[in-house]
């Protein structure tokens, strides 16, 4: 029954709800042990990150003032050529809670939920990359399946040439796979894949994978592509979820959804970015 | 009751201290111990110690109950644990009067098939939803039974500790 039609899933939010304080409750060992060691870091140590962090910091803001620029120039040149509007996105930080034992399904739980404006099938990244997309959603916590999770998909665009496919995972610790891709493709060890964002789910530009290995087979014109995440799956503490308005339809935008709530800089007199079968710019 | 070990009579056993060593169990299977298969289900071993010892007391519904809990937070299809460990108390009720009169090894060895029963039994289910099998799973099952089996001695001597104080303790007893 919870397969197929997810009847149960009041059950398992009452059940999660009584549960939930039982797993804070059991993560405090760890987190003692982090405030400890957090605690008795030298100065030394200390000074040595302060720096480095200053250095990138740095770095960073001159980026992001260059990268201010570009944005806007690309929105007003798509808007001379009449194209559709990039669309923008919020970011909520969020912190992972544990990674429950299932050794079928390659899931983390983070710490935010519905509450907070997360909605099932936001993307989770950190500042590499792609980690993976909020699958079931509590009130105050969710669910994220990893991309090793078996059979999550992500449509990608190698950055060197912009061929699109798409990223499987094949399950826990196994390399990522690039599916449905003939013999002939322009594909080369090292390639880094992006998110296309023609799903909607992705923003665009985002790092997924990196391609390690490739198997051309001529008899059955086809090639398995084996790639790595970036981003590091099984590290890190914290992490980004994206809130991106999720774009399911391929219909052409209609007039009354110009109020659209997505992102700071959106002007309510340009039409919203609604995907399209066809970009008006090109008929 | 009878401490078949060593032949003496046991105290009553306290439902506070059950209760809280269901919990504690839950508390340690709830420990983020890394997605590993192998880790120990310390609720099943505590499940069925009680089951065995104190089926008036712990039965098949506390197993639902626990199992359901445990669904919940492995993010797995509601009820795969809550039915094997309702499966596995049902057993070990049915089973405790042979259970309880053998030996402590001999009682692992006789317990094994329900941990076997409660560690294969998601890997299966998948089995038969999605079509694929995970060699690696039931290999990892299978070594979490074998660590569980090796806990058996270990949870008894914990578990049964309360019970097994004596009724008088003598203090100025002469050495």
């Amino acid at each position: 029954m919870d397969f197929r039609f997810h009847t149960l899933d009041p059950v398992r939010n009452q059940v999660n709800w009584l549960l939930r304080p039982l797993e804070y409750v059991s993560l405090t060992p760890r987190l003692l042990f982090d405030w400890t060691s957090n605690y008795f870091t030298t100065r030394g140590e200390l000074e040595r990150e302060n720096q480095s962090i200053k250095l990138r910091q740095s770095e960073l803001a001159l980026l992001a003032t260059q990268g201010e620029l570009l944005l806007a120039e690309n929105q007003n040149l798509r808007q001379l050529l009449n194209f559709q509007k990039q669309l923008t996105y919020k970011t909520l930080p969020v912190e992972i809670l544990f990674n429950p034992p299932n050794p079928i399904s390659q899931r983390i739980v983070i710490n935010r939920g519905s509450n907070d404006g997360l909605k099932a099938g936001n993307p989770i990244a950190n500042d590499a990359g792609i980690l993976g997309q909020v699958v079931r959603i509590y009130e105050n916590s969710a669910e994220v399946s990893l991309l090793e999770d078996r059979d999550f998909a992500v449509p990608v665009q190698v950055a060197r040439n912009g061929l699109r496919a798409a990223v499987f995972g094949t399950g826990r610790s196994n390399p990522l796979e690039l599916r449905y891709l003939p013999v002939a493709s322009d594909l080369e060890v090292g390639d880094i894949l992006l998110t296309s964002g023609i799903d909607g789910t992705y923003p665009p530009g985002f790092a997924v994978a990196m391609i390690t290995r490739i198997e051309r087979n001529l008899e059955k014109n086809s090639s398995n592509v084996f790639c790595v995440p970036i981003a590091p799956v099984n590290r890190y503490r914290h992490a980004l979820a994206l809130l991106y308005e999720t774009q399911v339809d391929a219909k052409p935008a209609p007039q009354k959804s110009s109020s659209n709530p997505t992102g700071p800089t959106d002007n309510a007199g340009f039409a919203p970015g609604r995907r399209q079968t066809r970009t008006k710019g090109m008929q | 009751m009878i401490d078949f070990q060593s032949g003496y009579i046991l105290r009553p056993v306290n439902r506070v201290f059950i209760y809280v060593s269901l919990f504690c169990a839950l508390l340690l299977n709830l420990l983020p111990l890394g997605n590993y298969a192998w880790v120990p289900d310390f609720l099943v071993l505590a499940l069925i110690f009680w089951n065995i010892h104190q089926h008036r007391l712990i039965g098949v519904i506390s197993a639902f109950a626990l199992g359901l809990l445990m669904d919940v937070h492995n993010s797995d299809l509601l009820g795969i644990h809550a039915f094997s460990y309702s499966l596995a108390a049902y057993l070990a009720v049915t089973w405790h009067r042979r259970i309880i009169a053998l030996p402590v090894v001999s009682q692992a060895l006789h317990i094994t098939p329900l941990f076997l029963l409660v560690a294969l039994f998601p890997p299966l289910i998948h089995w038969l939803l999605s079509g694929t099998i995970y060699w690696w799973a039931i290999g990892s099952g299978v070594l979490q039974t074998l660590i569980e089996v090796l806990l058996w001695p270990v949870t008894t001597r914990i578990l049964l500790a309360p019970q097994r104080r004596p009724l008088h303790v003598d203090h100025t007893r002469p050495l």
